[in-house]
């Protein structure tokens, strides 16, 4: 009785929490999402590793989180340093998947309009997976309330179960992304979306610096 | 390859002639005074009604050059050089009478008095869409409902020709284009086009993630001639330098090495999201095909990159036409005209020249001509 509480409310929590997730992980998918092959089944299977990886971060930090007790219990600094370097890691993949992005393309767009990326398929679920994990480690704030609550649970166990159902109530609100497999894929589309990847990969690199410099970002 | 002008045969029609000028001005005259001078609420003060009278006498004289000439962008432009220069005047000038600097506090961003520009509009849709939050420290009684409501009735009436008629920034560089002779750099690459989108996409998904209007954080150039964020740390410090290198880049020294509005053409992600509109607005500018040599004359002379060989060829202008008519007036064999969407091309295109032209033109009397008005009061007021 008492899990299916900790469930419903985790349930709850992330459903509550959704469009705060997908604002946070929405720089990370949309431009990698266009860059990938057009349709639903090839960004289900893109989407489906972002978010394995989402859930074993996930899983990952409900451990962290419960061995610490409580997360409040960790210090600003280290948090800070923590995301300076899930930062500057999510920068990097970025800034990786937006050059791979050129060179899976540069052969079947040489004389075709339409971008055919048919090629190096795990090399983009590998990167999906890499994307899915550090945006799992993402400190947004649903996500910290999520870890305080399942210190507070009784068991290692719980603070999973309390994790995973999060993870569920949270992934429903990333069903619309798939519609991005609607949208053809040509070289503007392509160009536009590889460009935003290095733009967004920039600030994360720059933000992740600076929180490893021990720079508050708005501290005015 | 380009040609030659001179080799292809000129066909530029003959003034207009000086009465049939001015009664065709004569509207635009009426509608000046009533926004310049007898506006109700407008000021009584002697130096805003003399700045008032000179602007309206000032949009009236170049429309009727317009009339007389045939001849759109030289005019526009004129228009819209007075309106990049005047308005970092008043407003800045106003930001020193208000608070003593053009650097925003963060005690008034958190009352909600940071001024509105139109820049970040895309930046605020998705947020509020989602959470119902307006993502800018501002208040939508003080200015922000004001704006959002002038960008749309200019929007649906011209689409991106707001980028020509009514952007109070892309005069600074369109000014600065005008200055050298020739281009130093002629060969740009067209894949620079695909980055307002670029940078479109970015801050929208990042002002999302962030809940702040990212573009105006970081990357906005024209922080550097309005308000910023005053620098009181290390980032702020970093975004101030960030605004100030891609004003001189972008605004400044681009322009006058291309000769084109590079800020416009390769970074503004306003200008990206009004190009959409472009396929609302019944306005457009046309090619003839049966006319058209093509010379591409009128690729060199677009100054937002927005006709490309391949598009020449279908007979339009790409998505971010700003219908400035620097194609229009440059073209030898007249191919290029101001067209009304569901016509015949070649139907009328001066009827559809002057309709376009008193719509985009009375706007900018009313938005544009009321900001040149404050810029001249405050340099009377200031030395006289």
């Amino acid at each position: 009785m008492a899990a299916l509480v900790v469930f419903g409310e985790a349930l709850a929590l992330g459903l509550a929490s959704g469009p705060a997730c997908i604002a946070a992980c929405g720089p990370v998918l949309v431009p990698t999402l266009l860059t990938g092959r057009a349709g639903f089944r090839a960004n289900t299977g893109y989407l489906s590793a972002f978010l394995a990886a989402r859930l074993l971060g996930y899983l990952l930090f409900a451990v962290v989180a419960w061995e610490l007790g409580l997360l409040a219990s960790l210090l600003p600094t280290p948090r800070l340093l923590m995301m300076g370097a899930v930062y500057v890691l999510l920068a990097v993949v970025l800034l990786c998947y937006s050059f791979a992005a050129h060179r899976m393309c540069a052969q079947p767009c040489a004389e075709s309009k339409l971008v055919q990326i048919t090629d190096n398929k795990t090399r983009g679920l590998a990167a999906a997976a890499a994307l899915g994990l550090l945006t799992g480690l993402n400190l947004c704030p649903p996500f910290v309330v999520a870890g305080i609550r399942a210190a507070q649970t009784g068991s290692l166990a719980a603070a999973m179960l309390f994790f995973a159902a999060f993870f569920i109530g949270t992934s429903i609100w990333f069903i619309p992304f798939l519609s991005l497999g609607c949208i053809v894929r040509n070289q503007a589309v392509l160009t536009v979306a590889r460009m935003a990847m290095a733009l967004i990969a920039l600030y994360y690199l720059s933000m992740g610096i600076a929180m490893l410099l021990g720079k508050k970002a708005y501290g005015y | 390859m380009a040609t030659d002008v001179r080799t292809l045969p000129l066909a530029r029609p003959a003034p207009r002639g000086i009465l049939w000028s001015l009664f065709l001005t004569l509207p635009i005259l009426i509608w000046s005074l009533l926004m310049m001078v007898f506006r109700p609420g407008a000021s009584a003060e002697p130096l805003s009604r003399i700045s008032g009278v000179i602007t309206a006498l000032f949009m009236t004289a170049l429309f009727f050059m317009m009339m007389r000439t045939h001849n759109t962008y030289r005019w526009r432009r004129i228009f819209f050089v007075s309106l990049g220069i005047l308005f970092p005047i008043g407003f800045i000038h106003n930001l020193y009478v208000m608070r003593g600097s053009m650097g925003i506090p963060i005690e008034e961003m958190i009352a909600g008095r940071t001024p509105f520009c139109f820049m970040p509009i895309p930046l605020l849709i998705l947020p509020a869409a989602l959470t119902r939050t307006l993502v800018f420290p501002g208040s939508i009684a003080g200015g922000i409902a004001a704006m959002v409501g002038i960008w749309l009735a200019l929007t649906l009436v011209m689409g991106k020709g707001w980028c020509s008629y009514a952007c109070f920034f892309g005069g600074i560089e369109e000014g600065v284009a005008a200055i050298p002779a020739r281009a130093r750099i002629r060969k740009l690459d067209s894949r620079w086009r695909y980055l307002p989108w670029a940078v479109l996409l970015a801050m929208v998904l990042l002002s999302l993630a962030l809940f702040e209007p990212a573009y105006c954080m970081w990357l906005c150039p024209f922080k550097a001639v309005s308000e910023y964020v005053a620098a009181r740390s290390t980032i702020g410090l970093i975004q101030n330098v960030i605004f100030v290198l891609l004003f001189a880049g972008l605004v400044i020294a681009l322009p006058f090495l291309t000769k084109k509005r590079t800020q416009c053409a390769w970074f503004c992600p306003f200008g990206a999201f009004q190009s959409i509109f472009n396929k609302i607005s019944i306005f457009e500018v046309k090619i003839d095909k049966d006319h058209c040599k093509p010379c591409l004359l009128c690729q060199n002379a677009c100054p937002n990159l927005s006709l490309s060989k391949e598009s020449v060829a279908r007979g339009e202008t790409l998505l971010s036409c700003m219908k400035c008519g620097a194609c229009v007036d440059v073209c030898p064999r007249q191919a290029i005209v101001w067209h009304i969407k569901g016509t015949q091309i070649a139907w009328k295109p001066e009827r559809a020249r002057l309709m376009f032209l008193y719509s985009a033109w009375a706007l900018a009397v009313m938005f544009g001509g009321t900001i040149i008005a404050q810029g001249i009061a405050t340099i009377l007021h200031v030395f006289v």
